[in-house]
């Protein structure tokens, strides 16, 4: 049995920010999310052990590699702090937790700081959609090819349609819920946004396709945004808890994990599953895994979950998957209520990637936090009652890298 | 108390018009839009759906005119929302035809953003009064959330209440609640630094108070250029009227520069009068866009180039700090360069700390520095006053505040040592301070 990962906290900064407007540099970004993680945590600079960053591609969208060395620029105390960045498109955020998880668990250091950022709204739509590309096989599914990424999750949705069928309502109805519970979510790029499912149904001139079925509606945002997340050993935590004057078991553990990749080429992984009963089955199987590790049967002993819905289309896939329902039977928990706030199993109660935002290489770790927040009561109007687990998944590509955690008291 | 389904808007051509009525609709009501033609009331509508990006919300309006549908939408409506041209007869005249029609437990509300809302109401019945006060939105409302809700003497408190409750819960509003004072608070406080920044470029030049009075000192956009945005017209109403109707620490800050009145009176009213132009006037050059500035002593419009400000050293060490996050540190530059450009900068900018908290408390605009830090934080978008004495230092603030020779609000003397002034949930303060 691995040693315990105890999550004690982080910072989201708000993701309706633009920092290019503000004439602000990738490091303000990390800054403030460092900052607001250590005053919300309590912790002091100098305890901080080790540094991972999760980020995309802040080369393309800020001309700046290295960005495990601005952790060190942020405050004095961080002087010679060891650090790294890690890259795996979407599934960044996840995969620097991994590492901090990791090295905690061999008991290399004790308080680790994860900091997830991305820095998006530099360029134009196209120029955006251009770089996102390269989280595909570039060459064969991206190049020369205007926003590809809706179109490879589009297709997503048609491998749905043709295996089981998929009605685009109930991926309407996914995108309004998630705009609904954004709403609540103080933090939420859209939470002044208009949306509703009459809107997400229509096809007009605001409401344009993007590729395939997938339009403006389906998609998440373009986003600036940063998450610091602050883990630790029980070594750690068992001092934290004392000088917090609170329980050791009080504070919500990493319980489980799963990480799996599939083949990065779109078409690739849909012909490696034809004669399997799930669309992404390395996506399944990183879910299995995490339920495993946490000692979790099934869905169902979990209270909500954030999901990566980069598109609907990703949402309707998460839901089967994660076993809400039967393969291809997402649409049954979509039309009984199941995902919404106050549904048996919510998802993605914050917004997720469509309501609150997407900054590629932090969602990870805002997943993550925004579980933390759930199962310590701290996610004020988008809570969901008496959370005790939550389950993220991260998804790096068109169904790429898998990271799934269980963040559990 | 009601719950707010139907809503009908008067004046639902203009900005506000259309702005209230995407507001009203993206929570949920059936908006009744009205003008004087159609065509009027529908350009509205469309506006409605252009702030939405949703040809669907149209779809929860209609239109109609004042001859023809005023009667049946103002008896039907839950809201009756006033947003006509800041001209209070015709307000008063509106409210009269409505003051017969309406139900007496439906709410009136005028967006006016400054005109007197007892004045407004007191030919009116007591129901009328009872149910009446100011909801000032600020343009344009669905991006910009912060809210002023006057109320009058005779407004039902509990209306008051819930008329709050509805704006922050189903509406998406950051409400501060005033009293019904010339301008209200964000105006009387956010123009009261404008004025006195336009009143500085006779002085010191457009280009130079523009860049001294910048982004980096807390705000989205320099001053001269927000006034040319506000309109010229709208300025001096407001000014004007705080002016002649209130005597505090800053009456002669709203004084109107006199080359702005002559300029007026010549048709410059800024951005809404391109031919002519305001502090800024865009022109195309050799196929590009160039941004002429006017020299407020001839009152013609020169090249950028020609004016061009040589960068101060405070300024550019502030904005780089700015750059990477540090606002605190950027602060303790504003607050310790010497010179005469920092001395001037410093009695603006502290100016409207001052000015803005010493507005808080009893026989004031607002009872509570929060309700400040609101309206000029989600209404102006600049830095909350609280949130500059935050970076600064409580401390510092107060003796920085006295060396400028201004007036030292109680809010800053009777904070606790140690204390975070700046109590609202989940903002980043660093949004404020642009670089």
């Amino acid at each position: 049995m691995a040693a315990p990962v105890y999550v004690l906290g982080g910072y989201q900064t708000d993701f309706a920010r633009n920092w290019n407007k503000e004439s602000k540099h990738i490091v303000a970004m990390m800054r403030e999310a460092v900052y607001g993680g250590l005053e919300a945590t309590a912790i002091e600079p100098s305890e901080i052990e080790v540094g991972h960053v999760g980020n995309f591609a802040a080369e393309l969208y800020a001309m700046q590699g290295h960005l495990g060395a601005f952790l060190v620029d942020i405050d004095p105390a961080f002087s010679g702090l060891p650090t790294s960045r890690h890259e795996a498109a979407c599934a960044s955020g996840s995969i620097a937790i991994l590492a901090a998880s990791a090295e905690i668990e061999a008991g290399r250091y004790d308080l680790a700081m994860v900091v997830g950022v991305e820095q998006m709204k530099t360029v134009d739509p196209a120029k955006g959609g251009d770089f996102l590309g390269t989280a595909a096989w570039y060459d064969r599914e991206a190049k020369g090819i205007e926003f590809p990424f809706p179109k490879l999750f589009g297709k997503l949705g048609d491998e749905y349609d043709k295996r089981f069928g998929l009605k685009d309502e109930h991926l309407a109805h996914i995108s309004a819920v998630n705009y609904s519970n954004a709403k609540r979510n103080p933090l939420a790029q859209t939470r002044n946004w208009y949306m509703t499912e009459d809107h997400a149904r229509s096809q007009d001139k605001f409401n344009t396709i993007i590729g395939g079925r997938i339009k403006v509606s389906d998609c998440s945002q373009v986003t600036d945004g940063s998450v610091s997340l602050f883990l630790a050993s029980e070594k750690f935590a068992t001092a934290y808890a004392k000088r917090r004057g609170v329980a050791l078991d009080s504070i919500p553990r990493i319980l489980g994990w799963g990480h799996h990749t599939a083949s990065i080429e779109f078409t690739a992984k849909v012909a490696e599953s034809k004669n399997n009963p799930y669309v992404l089955p390395h996506t399944r199987q990183a879910i299995l895994d995490a339920f495993k590790r946490a000692g979790v049967a099934e869905c169902w002993d979990i209270n909500a979950i954030e999901t990566h819905d980069c598109f609907t289309t990703s949402e309707y896939m998460a839901i089967d998957h994660f076993g809400l329902t039967k393969p291809g039977e997402s649409w049954k928990a979509v039309e009984d209520g199941t995902i919404e706030l106050g549904g048996k199993l919510p998802i993605n109660p914050s917004g997720g990637l469509i309501g609150a935002g997407h900054p590629v290489g932090a969602t990870g770790t805002r997943q993550v936090l925004d579980a933390f927040k759930q199962v310590t009561g701290q996610a004020g109007d988008y809570q969901v009652d008496g959370a005790k687990r939550v389950a993220t998944l991260n998804i790096g590509g068109s169904g790429t890298t898998s990271v799934a955690f269980v963040v559990g008291a | 108390m009601i719950n707010i389904k139907r809503v009908v808007i008067l004046g639902a051509n203009g900005t506000m018009g259309a702005g209230s009525a995407e507001v009203f609709a993206a929570g949920g009501c059936d908006v009744v839009l009205l003008a004087r033609a159609k065509e009027k009331a529908r350009e509205g509508l469309v506006g409605a759906q252009n702030m939405a990006k949703s040809e669907r919300i149209g779809d929860l309006m209609s239109v109609g005119t004042y001859d023809d549908d005023f009667d049946e939408a103002v008896g039907k409506a839950d809201l009756i929302f006033e947003a006509l041209a800041e001209d209070i007869e015709l307000k008063k005249k509106f409210f009269e035809r409505v003051d017969k029609k309406r139900r007496p437990d439906s709410i009136v509300a005028t967006v006016s953003s400054g005109l007197s809302i007892t004045e407004m109401a007191r030919p009116c019945s007591e129901s009328f009064r009872r149910n009446f006060l100011g909801i000032h939105l600020f343009n344009p409302p669905n991006v910009i959330v912060g809210t002023e809700v006057i109320p009058q003497p005779d407004t039902d408190p509990a209306l008051v209440t819930a008329v709050v409750d509805a704006l922050e819960r189903r509406f998406g509003r950051v409400v501060t609640v005033c009293d019904d004072m010339p301008a209200f608070a964000g105006n009387r406080v956010g123009f009261k630094v404008l004025n006195e920044v336009a009143q500085l470029a006779a002085k010191h030049g457009v280009a130079f108070v523009d860049y001294l009075i910048g982004p980096y000192t807390g705000r989205a956009m320099p001053p001269l250029a927000t006034v040319d945005l506000v309109g010229w017209d709208v300025h001096k109403a407001i000014v004007d009227n705080v002016h002649a109707n209130t005597n505090d620490e800053a009456r002669d800050a709203f004084e109107l520069p006199t080359f702005v009145a002559e300029l007026i009176d010549e048709g410059h009213l800024g951005n809404k009068t391109p031919e002519h132009g305001g502090f800024y006037r865009r022109v195309k050059e050799g196929g590009k866009n160039v941004n002429l500035v006017l020299d407020p002593a001839t009152g013609n419009y020169k090249n950028p180039a020609d004016v061009k400000v040589k960068p101060i050293a405070f300024v550019e060490k502030m904005r780089e700090l700015h750059r990477i996050g540090c606002y605190a540190e950027a602060f303790k530059h504003f607050v310790t360069a010497e010179g005469a450009e920092a001395d001037l900068a410093r009695r603006v900018i502290l100016g409207y700390v001052s000015y803005a908290l010493n507005r808080v408390g009893d026989g004031e605009v607002v009872r509570q520095p929060r309700d400040m830090d609101r309206i000029m934080g989600f209404g102006f978008n600049w830095a909350p006053p609280t949130v500059l004495a935050d970076v600064i230092g409580v401390k510092e603030t107060i003796k920085a505040i006295e060396r400028s020779g201004l007036k030292v609000p109680k809010v800053l003397t009777q904070a606790k040592a140690g204390e975070r002034l700046f109590r609202e949930p989940n903002v980043n303060i660093g949004r404020f301070f642009a670089a």
